[in-house]
């Protein structure tokens, strides 16, 4: 298998080339926050909503 | 003087801290143990369902039904997810652990809440089954095992991150993580958000079982399944992460695009968690729209992840191939793959009996509509043991064939059973989850002790059609089963009382070393320009992977043919609003 | 100089933000509409489609519920099999079903192409509503009435299986629903069990 780290390359690597994509992608807190966040509003709380905010029955 | 804090691998180069691989290997061992009262209990459960055995009695049957549950997708899987966020946070990265004190107190937290977990159900102090549907109740200690459980596990995932801050910071790696860290991210995210849930549900429940609270049945349910169907989904991204690697070390597999498979992933971490809400499509609590947006992991943007995976995954072996010369026609890069090497085979039946038969089934019964001619029947097992069996469970035994020499530096014992050990699980578990998935559309309900129903006021005759079917859940099974004792007799021995690895000669078949360590699947010096060469456009959409494509094509009409004949099944019933 | 061709263990080197090949952008625009598609195809059934779990859903007290149920037999009690009272409503009423462990309560007549609200709730554990051979499932939860439209759509003697484990008794827990195709004659408990069966 060859060596997964090879030495760093003089010529490319520059920070400043970077596109935004791939320094978003990068942060992994990033998408820890935002994972959190999706699913405690849109399953978790929305989910609590419906069942709390639930008229009783009149059983007619 | 002390012990050097590395090794470096003679087969990787990489730098493998010393207490994170032993960390590796105690995690991988207990996952091993749970396998195995898993297994065990597996047998126990297909000779009772299938009817002309019915082995065990109705208590024991739904007590061991649980043990199966919680042994199996919980303890075997997290544990060996465990070891996989250790490897990806150190080793794959030259890194070193950052606080390994704390992370055998996670372990030590981890073992001694799951032996209180084991102990509670088969001292029939908890027969709530997996889920244990509150009002349904347990003995205290069996959710405070289950609470222990998911401190260290959610502790470890903070070490897990703790450790890539660290080794960005000491720059032992140069540029991005590589995809199988990435992927090992994915999971680790997932499971926090998991064990979050499982933290707010477990917690009251616990205290419920004190008498000191009340839980709404209905936000147990909730609630509980944003535990219950998030772990498997942490089990989805780190068997995706495995096929990645899994392909790289066996036929070189590339990674065809960066950003298309970390988009994937991203999906993931968004977006896979929501579809918690497809085992209360039926229930009264929530409404359609929640139910639609939920289930459709936001637009099926999470499924669009899966197909992108299920498409990279092959591409990139394809793609490998070809670079290493497997040109000829559509499909020699396949047929000429080692299929010997037990990681390769349990990586492919991996990735199709999970993309043919758990996706495809998955999104049917996960339509909300669908739902209702699939809840709680034997489709919802049939479902999943394609998922996380089939797929993430064959995954991780194959990633094992190579953990043994890399990290255990052992040779693989019963090398000739290793070799067959995928064939056996993989057929096993196809005619399992094809017998169950079809009896399941019969109606055939699960968790469910007798369909002869021989104690019941009224009758109830199933089609002798399903007696047939529930016979071959049973053979499946009983295959599957072997296959899994196979996996268990080969680890086990490897582990404990197997030949130590020695010197391996690069190009010299060696029993008990997969080929992927004697004949490493390297890539020529040129391989850019051979690379450049077949993406060139004049080669056109079939330049770089067209044996993948024409096996897409196929996965997408078989899910476009399943999809809308399960949407005809349903307008049959009666009118429903 | 290193290549840039890497596996899924290396670190890719440099800008790895790049366009697609073709193939994997077909692919992914294919896999984009199918998605859209199975999105749709949801919202599209409750407009056109004619099953859908949306029902009326209420909280309710478990005991009150039970009551109701208790009234609902009282008022439309035709007979009884085996014990478990037989229950014709008329069409177009508010039809009331209680599970429990281990039994549901009561077996229901109804006609076929008449519509109903089904009431569906526990009197205390979960529940599985599956409604054999036509295998209609449902949740059925303590502390919440889920009152479904219904519409039956052929005549028969069917079954309801308890698939949500609810204890012991679990497997034998087995209700009946009886649905005529039109008005009975004379609706009687010995028309009603004869029609239904030896058992």
């Amino acid at each position: 298998m060859a060596s997964p780290h090879p030495p760093p390359d003089p010529q490319g690597d520059a920070q400043q080339d970077v596109p935004l994509g791939q320094r978003l992608f990068d942060n992994v807190f990033l998408w820890l926050v935002a994972g959190i966040a999706v699913m405690a509003i849109v399953y978790t709380g929305w989910g609590l909503y419906e069942i709390l905010s639930m008229p009783p029955a009149t059983l007619p | 003087m002390t012990a050097p804090a590395f090794r470096t691998c003679p087969f990787t180069s990489l730098k493998v801290d010393r207490h994170a691989e032993m960390l590796i290997r105690a995690n991988a061992v207990v996952s091993v143990v749970a396998l195995l009262v898993g297994a065990v209990a597996a047998v126990m459960l297909v000779l009772t369902r299938w009817q002309a055995v019915h082995l065990l009695p109705a208590v024991w049957f739904y007590r061991i039904l649980g043990v199966h549950g919680m042994s199996m997708l919980i303890f075997f899987i997290i544990f060996f997810e465990m070891a996989v966020l250790y490897f990806a946070s150190t080793a794959l990265l030259n890194a070193r652990l950052v606080v390994p004190k704390l992370a055998w107190a996670c372990f030590g937290l981890m073992v001694i809440g799951a032996v209180m977990v084991e102990w509670m159900m088969w001292a029939g102090k908890a027969d709530v089954l997996f889920t244990s549907y509150v009002p349904l109740r347990a003995h205290p200690l069996f959710y405070l095992g289950i609470i222990l459980f998911a401190v260290g596990a959610l502790l470890v995932t903070v070490i897990f991150f703790a450790n890539l801050v660290v080794a960005k910071r000491e720059k032992t790696y140069e540029g991005s993580l590589p995809l199988v860290a990435y992927g090992a991210v994915a999971a680790a995210i997932i499971a926090i958000i998991t064990l979050l849930h499982g933290a707010a549900i477990y917690i009251p429940t616990f205290l419920w079982s004190l008498d000191l609270m009340e839980v709404d049945p209905q936000v147990y349910r909730m609630v509980w399944w944003g535990l219950g169907h998030s772990s498997q989904q942490i089990n989805v991204a780190a068997m995706v992460s495995v096929w990645y690697m899994l392909g790289a070390l066996t036929v070189g597999a590339v990674v065809l695009n960066e950003k298309i498979s970390r988009s994937a992933f991203v999906l993931y971490v968004l977006f896979i968690s929501m579809a918690s809400a497809h085992h209360l499509l039926v229930d009264p609590g929530m409404g359609p729209a929640w139910k639609i947006v939920n289930t459709s992991y936001f637009m099926y943007m999470a499924v669009l992840a899966s197909m992108i995976h299920g498409f990279t995954v092959p591409a990139g072996m394809e793609l490998g191939q070809r670079l290493r010369g497997y040109t000829n026609g559509m499909f020699e890069w396949l047929r000429k793959a080692p299929w010997g090497d037990p990681g390769f085979s349990a990586l492919v039946f991996s990735v199709v009996v999970f993309g043919f038969v758990g996706g495809i089934t998955g999104v049917a019964i996960g339509t909300e509509q669908i739902n209702i001619i699939a809840h709680n029947t034997l489709r919802v097992p049939g479902h999943f043991h394609a998922t996380v069996v089939s797929g993430t469970a064959l995954a991780f035994m194959g990633v094992t064939y190579y953990v043994i020499p890399l990290i255990f530096r052992k040779k693989v014992a019963f090398w000739g059973m290793a070799k067959m050990q995928p064939y056996v699980f993989a057929i096993g578990m196809f005619i399992f989850t094809m017998s169950m998935t079809f009896a399941g559309s019969f109606g055939v309900p699960r968790r469910h002790w007798d369909i002869s129903f021989s104690n019941a006021p009224f009758d109830v005759q199933f089609s002798p059609a399903v007696d047939v079917l529930l016979a071959f859940v049973a053979i499946g099974g009983l295959l599957a089963a072997t296959g899994a004792f196979m996996f268990i007799a080969i680890a086990v021995k490897s582990v404990f009382l197997g030949e130590p690895l020695g010197e391996v000669t690069r190009g010299r078949a060696m029993a008990g070393v997969p080929q992927g360590l004697t004949h490493p699947p390297t890539h020529a010096p040129n391989v850019d320009e051979l690379n450049a060469a077949l993406h060139h456009p004049s080669r056109g959409i079939f330049g770089v992977a067209p044996g993948t494509l024409a096996l897409a094509g196929v996965f997408l009409l078989a899910f476009v043919l399943y999809y809308f004949v399960n949407w005809k099944v349903l307008s049959f019933v009666w009118k429903i609003g | 100089m290193t290549p840039e061709t890497h596996t899924g263990l290396q670190s890719p080197r440099g800008v790895w933000w790049k366009p697609a090949h073709k193939a994997e952008k077909v692919w992914v625009a294919i896999a984009f509409g199918w998605c859209m598609v199975l999105f749709a195809m949801m919202p599209l059934w409750h407009l056109k489609g004619g099953q859908n779990p949306s029902g009326i859903r209420r909280k309710v007290d478990p005991e009150a519920f039970f009551q109701r149920t208790q009234e609902f037999i009282a008022q439309y009690q035709i007979g009884d099999d085996r014990g478990m009272p037989i229950v014709a409503p008329p069409a177009g009423s508010d039809v009331y079903l209680t599970a429990m462990a281990f039994q549901w309560t009561p077996i229901l007549q109804l006609e076929k192409d008449k519509e109903y609200v089904l009431h569906l709730s526990s009197r205390d554990v979960n529940h599985g509503f599956s409604l054999y051979p036509l295998n209609i499932n449902f949740q059925v939860v303590p502390g919440y009435d889920y009152g479904l439209r219904v519409k039956p759509t052929e005549a028969g003697d069917f079954r309801i299986i308890c698939n949500e484990f609810c204890g012991i008794g679990h497997h034998i827990m087995v209700g009946r629903v009886i649905v005529l195709d039109g008005a009975p004659q004379a609706a009687t408990a010995e028309t009603a069990v004869v029609a239904g069966g030896d058992r």
